[in-house]
């Protein structure tokens, strides 16, 4: 494995069971993360995009041991994660932190501000009393908050500040992996890119990875060096963000970026509109899970599977149209 | 009032009476829309643009108050309309689409039921008529097997499927205006795609205007012939689409635009807008933006500027424009 590989995924795969009759026997699985491998180096930022349901959450969740796993490898610096005992995981956890979509629901409304943050100093045995307190007031300025907000509570705050009081919780631990699921979903337009602006200075300064799981799109191309896009559990696409961008190859991704509207009045664009809903995870469609809204579609996308393969210059797509070297058929 | 105008609005101010004071929601706002009209209307939340759409329908809930000088539709002054006849008005000339579809349809109910009930209410017809018509309905929107959709309750629908059928519901008759209030925020950005394109569609079909409200400026750019922003209550400029993106006036329309990363632009670096959405309670004196704006003056901390026009369909409200729209001290 090389030195500057921080988290490398192998196979993972993580199924819900369905329950059903008296007797809850579990009559079918929702496929969330069919067979993901990623690698993820060091100092990085990987963005996870897809739309709802494709298990970019779930990925994001699993990998850190948040879900328990149905198989594969989680490698966080050669250990895995997956087979970690209670207490060796619990010591880890203080190097691999998560930012929730929601600051509503994910600070404790009965703790004031500096409760919230210096709980995790606490837990981890890390700073007590006054140094604690110290370290608290220390990250709230990083994180753009006064010292007099350390006394309030989350309700007294706008869904901006909470998001900054959440990222603090985070920073306080001083971690090495950050896994940020949809961040800036819930906020106001003006207020994300200050949030995604903190999480670049953040990286810098503190030699930050991320995993930025989002379905912006527009937002994950500015945050990203690389980028994974995730459709029904698997992994469409993967590449460098500047390659992604400038040449999709996979028809789901350039569908996807296809889609998003622009303020750009002059452009002359072709929207593709893809025909149909995401199929359910529990039955996914046979051969390519795309094959039933792909406007490319062939007789064989609809038997076999497409492997993710590696089309020059680490640009890897799933797609049996794609060529090496880039290009379609 | 032009010959062509559907609906004219001057000076309307809407407020609720909350636990916690008064809200002046939606502050002197005046706008008109023409026949087969798009009309965007674009802010964060909180800064009026619902409730705006929700007065002129007077759908304002129990503790709402609306003043205006005029609010006119066709003529018909929809301040002094009595409740039955504002009934009339609802759903068979103006009607609306939700954000979230699920919410807005009962659940108990069948989709075809609903839709049934809207136009039978409104068109007269018997039930085999409304059946047959609910259907056709359906179909319209896109909705693959709508016989048989339409007997699903809506729990039974995809997100993008339930938008189709409140679109459905909403031109069932016709309607002369709808109000889309954020109809694809709570899609995915493919099915997004899906509904904007059928808008549109139906849109130039019906030849109905249509008042669009958004948070995204892409979205309001690709369905809105002319853009109206709201900030803390007030509109902050009004222009046409292409002047609106191209050349924005105000610090906000700007500062939103550049906080933005937008696909086909290429921005090296976001530049946020400091400090957050003022409070409805607490709006700050003078211009509601200056504690945000990088160009504030003294001027704007006590005084709020007027909306005047800075380009023939170009209105914009603050001090860096005088009456001629040249920038102050340039």
């Amino acid at each position: 494995m090389e030195a500057d590989v921080m988290f490398q995924l192998k196979n993972i795969q993580k199924f819900f069971p369905i329950r059903t009759g008296l007797f809850s026997r579990v009559t079918a699985h929702v496929r969330a993360v069919d067979k993901v491998s990623l690698t993820i180096r060091r100092g990085e930022t990987m963005g996870l995009v897809g739309e709802s349901g494709c298990g970019k959450s779930t990925l994001g969740r699993t990998m850190l041991h948040l879900l328990s796993p149905t198989s594969g490898e989680s490698l966080y610096k050669n250990r895995d994660v997956f087979s970690l005992s209670t207490q060796e995981l619990r010591k880890l956890r203080r190097e691999l932190q998560f930012i929730f979509q929601d600051p509503y629901s994910s600070l404790n409304p009965r703790l004031n501000v500096s409760e919230i943050v210096g709980e995790a100093l606490s837990v981890h045995g890390l700073a007590h009393g006054r140094e604690r307190d110290e370290r608290v007031k220390e990250i709230l300025s990083v994180c753009g908050l006064a010292p007099q907000h350390a006394k309030r509570y989350p309700h007294e705050f706008s869904g901006g500040q909470r998001q900054r009081i959440g990222i603090a919780r985070t920073l306080v631990l001083n971690p090495e992996f950050v896994v940020a699921d949809e961040p800036i979903a819930s906020l106001d337009v003006s207020i994300q890119a200050q949030i995604v602006n903190l999480m670049e200075e953040h990286k810098d300064q503190f030699g930050l990875t991320y995993l930025f799981i989002s379905h912006d799109l527009s937002m994950v191309k500015y945050i990203s060096d690389h980028v994974a896009v995730m459709y029904l559990g698997k992994i469409a696409e993967l590449s460098s963000t500047a390659a992604l961008y400038k040449d999709p190859q996979h028809p789901y991704t350039i569908a996807l970026m296809s889609a998003i509207p622009s303020i750009d009045v002059d452009a002359q664009k072709k929207r593709i509109v893809l025909q149909g809903d995401v199929p359910s995870p529990s039955h996914p469609p046979s051969g390519c899970y795309f094959h039933p809204r792909c406007p490319y579609t062939m007789e064989r996308c609809r038997i076999e599977e497409p492997k993710l393969r590696d089309i020059g210059g680490g640009h890897l797509a799933a797609c049996h149209l794609v060529q090496q070297g880039g290009g379609r058929l | 009032m032009g010959v062509n105008e559907l609906l004219q609005v001057t000076n309307l101010s809407s407020s609720f009476q909350t636990e916690d004071g008064l809200v002046r929601a939606v502050r002197d706002v005046s706008f008109h829309i023409s026949h087969g009209e798009s009309l965007g209307i674009v802010g964060e939340s909180g800064c009026g643009k619902s409730v705006t759409c929700l007065s002129v329908m007077r759908l304002m809930e129990q503790n709402g108050r609306i003043e205006a000088d005029s609010m006119r539709f066709e003529g018909r002054d929809l301040l002094s309309l009595r409740e039955r006849q504002m009934q009339k008005i609802r759903g068979n000339e103006m009607a609306m689409i939700f954000q979230e579809p699920m919410t807005s349809f009962n659940p108990v109910f069948t989709i075809g039921f609903q839709l049934q009930e809207a136009i039978r209410l409104h068109q007269g017809l018997n039930k085999k008529a409304a059946r047959n018509a609910s259907i056709d309905m359906l179909k319209q929107v896109g909705i693959p097997r709508p016989e048989k959709i339409n007997d699903e309750y809506p729990h039974a629908l995809s997100g993008g499927m339930r938008q189709r059928a409140m679109i459905a519901m909403a031109i069932s008759c016709r309607p002369k205006l709808i109000f889309a209030d954020e109809p694809t925020t709570a899609l995915d950005v493919t099915i997004q795609a899906q509904i904007l394109e059928l808008m549109q569609k139906l849109q130039q079909e019906i030849h109905t205007a249509v008042v669009f409200i958004s948070h995204d400026l892409g979205v309001i750019a690709e369905m809105s012939e002319r853009v109206m922003v709201m900030y803390a209550g007030r509109i902050v400029e009004i222009a046409g689409r292409r002047n609106l993106f191209k050349d924005p006036k105000h610090p906000y329309t700007i500062g939103l635009i550049r906080s933005k990363p937008d696909m086909e632009i290429e921005s090296p670096v976001l530049t946020p807008i400091p400090g957050t959405v003022p409070n409805p309670l607490h709006t700050p004196p003078g211009c509601p933006y200056h504690p945000r704006c990088e160009h504030v003056m003294d001027i704007c901390r006590s005084t709020l500027p007027e909306l005047i026009s800075h380009e023939q369909m170009h209105q914009v409200r603050c001090w860096l424009y005088d009456q001629q729209g040249a920038v102050h001290g340039s």
